[in-house]
């Protein structure tokens, strides 16, 4: 089976923040979007928002400078990054390595922590009315993005923008 | 008519240094450097055969065996670098797991430095035991502890580099992500190593003020904190002209929030004070005050030093981020030197952003 993975569209996204807000009771218990593993980047005065969260990339900056290997890979779980927080110590250095600014300092439970896909069922997916962020296998997003490319080719030859 | 104000967007970027490595980290890193730095110079000298003073009270008793001091100043940087040790465990956020970072050798700069730190503990207290401690058993004389002290050397050494490396590994501060991180840090190691090895030698008597030791030991100090000057400015100068964001930690230290770090404790402490107090104290050799204040100056700079570095790091933008500041021109006129509304209304602008 191909594995899935979270796909932003920046363009639908109208910053509502309710993905951090499931997120945060999914995981903690607490409507509590500071403890949420997705963030809303805002920019208000351009009315841009984007949801970011985990790329879980290939070659993963936070699995390599883990020290206890409590951030690793799960191939069995749409080959998601995961941090295992019964080996996490606190130390910081996957926050202060990831180019994508992702894990994040949990201060009450004292460890680090990132988006898990929810264990297959992504809460800000299930919540996002507007579809801003979709789970969808690796293969159809790159399907997509190369038919979205083709067309914006296209029009630029057509119409010069 | 009066003409209509264009609203601008927001023009400028702020950018925040990192806040997930703190004080509580710097001193770690001052203290290891600082100590395996001394234990490097304290064992040079040892194998050098230099003849030392006799200390008047090196011997203590503790119940029935007299302990033997007096190589101690020689040896006690493994003491700084076990002090420094607990700094590291106080910043994780469970303190008690901090036995787990060995866990991953293999790929992580952090389980490295753990064993290397744990190593050069071990060896170096042992050895610094076996000068101690009066017990025949522990053959004081033999091969093995020449063996031990060379490892323990090597360990030292590796300490030292580690605390630059541990920086450099993160990848994602670009004022960091440089080469000659770990050689600056090493120099200071060995600067305020040197100078940590002057003042307990010359305090405890073991090495006279007279002495060529002495004089010897406070020149390669003195060539240690030029060549650190030197490579302190070529740091601050292939970061200033490479990337953007170390362009900005650069910025930062020299001129803005962290100024007083940079020029109060790393250039008047670590550089301007001890040059000139030790000079001045070369004319006043009866007057030891000079260059204790001259070391203390010394051993607080080589602590800003990694203050100023470590709080000076600013992360590498968030490529989402940095495409839409980009595409909407936020932070543009930085490099334009346009501000505002200017840079959208100027005529080359207009073409390139429309």
């Amino acid at each position: 089976m191909d594995d899935k993975v979270l796909v932003i569209d920046p363009q639908k996204c109208t910053g509502c923040r309710l993905c951090e807000l499931v997120c945060s009771v999914f995981h903690t218990g607490s409507s509590n979007p500071s403890r949420s593993r997705i963030k809303v980047l805002k920019w208000e005065d351009v009315g841009i928002y984007i949801p970011l969260t985990c790329n879980h990339c290939e070659k993963p900056f936070c699995v390599e400078v883990c020290p206890t290997k409590a951030c690793h890979r799960e191939p069995e779980n749409n080959n998601r990054v995961t941090i295992d927080k019964k080996l996490c110590i606190g130390c910081r250095t996957c926050i202060i390595s990831c180019p994508f600014g992702h894990p994040f300092f949990d201060v009450q439970e004292r460890v680090t922590v990132k988006c898990d896909f929810c264990d297959g069922d992504p809460q800000c997916v299930r919540f996002c009315d507007i579809k801003a962020v979709s789970f969808v296998s690796a293969g159809e997003t790159s399907i997509v993005r190369k038919r979205e490319f083709a067309n914006k080719y296209l029009d630029l030859l057509r119409y010069g923008k | 008519m009066k003409k209509e104000v264009v609203q601008p967007i927001r023009t400028h970027k702020i950018f925040k240094p990192q806040e997930e490595w703190k004080g509580i980290i710097a001193i770690y890193l001052y203290l290891a450097g600082m100590g395996a730095g001394s234990f490097i110079i304290g064992t040079l000298i040892h194998w050098s055969g230099v003849a030392l003073n006799p200390l008047p009270n090196s011997t203590i008793r503790l119940f029935n065996d007299s302990l033997n001091l007096s190589e101690l100043p020689l040896f006690w940087g493994p003491i700084l670098v076990a002090m420094g040790a607990p700094f590291l465990i106080l910043d994780l956020g469970i303190k008690w797991r901090f036995m787990y970072a060995c866990l991953n050798p293999k790929t992580s700069w952090v389980s490295r430095g753990f064993i290397i730190l744990s190593t050069f503990i071990l060896l170096g207290l042992a050895f610094l035991a076996k000068s101690i401690l009066p017990f025949n058993w522990l053959h004081a004389e033999s091969f093995f502890w020449s063996i031990v002290e060379a490892i323990a050397f090597v360990f030292a050494i590796g300490t030292a580099l580690y605390t630059g490396i541990l920086l450099k590994a993160t990848k994602s501060v670009p004022l960091w992500n440089t080469k000659l991180l770990p050689i600056l840090f090493l120099m200071s190691a060995l600067s305020t190593g040197s100078m940590a090895i002057l003042l307990s030698t010359l305090g405890t008597g073991l090495l006279s003020y007279e002495s060529r030791t002495l004089e010897l030991l406070k020149g390669t100090e003195q060539i240690l904190v030029l060549i650190e000057g030197v490579i302190l400015f070529l740091f601050l100068l292939r970061n200033y002209k490479t990337m953007e964001q170390a362009k900005h930690s650069v910025r930062l230290l020299l001129s803005g929030e962290k100024k007083w770090i940079f020029w109060g404790g790393i250039v008047l402490l670590g550089f301007i004070f001890p040059i000139l107090l030790e000079n001045i104290s070369s004319y006043y050799p009866e007057n030891l005050i000079l260059i204790y204040a001259s070391g203390i100056a010394l051993l607080c700079g080589g602590f800003f030093l990694r203050l100023g570095v470590l709080s000076a790091g600013i992360k590498d933008q968030i490529p989402m981020k940095r495409l839409i500041e980009v595409q909407y021109g936020i932070g543009l006129m930085e490099r334009t030197g346009l501000r505002g509304e200017r840079f959208y209304h100027s005529e080359k602008n207009k073409k390139i952003y429309p």
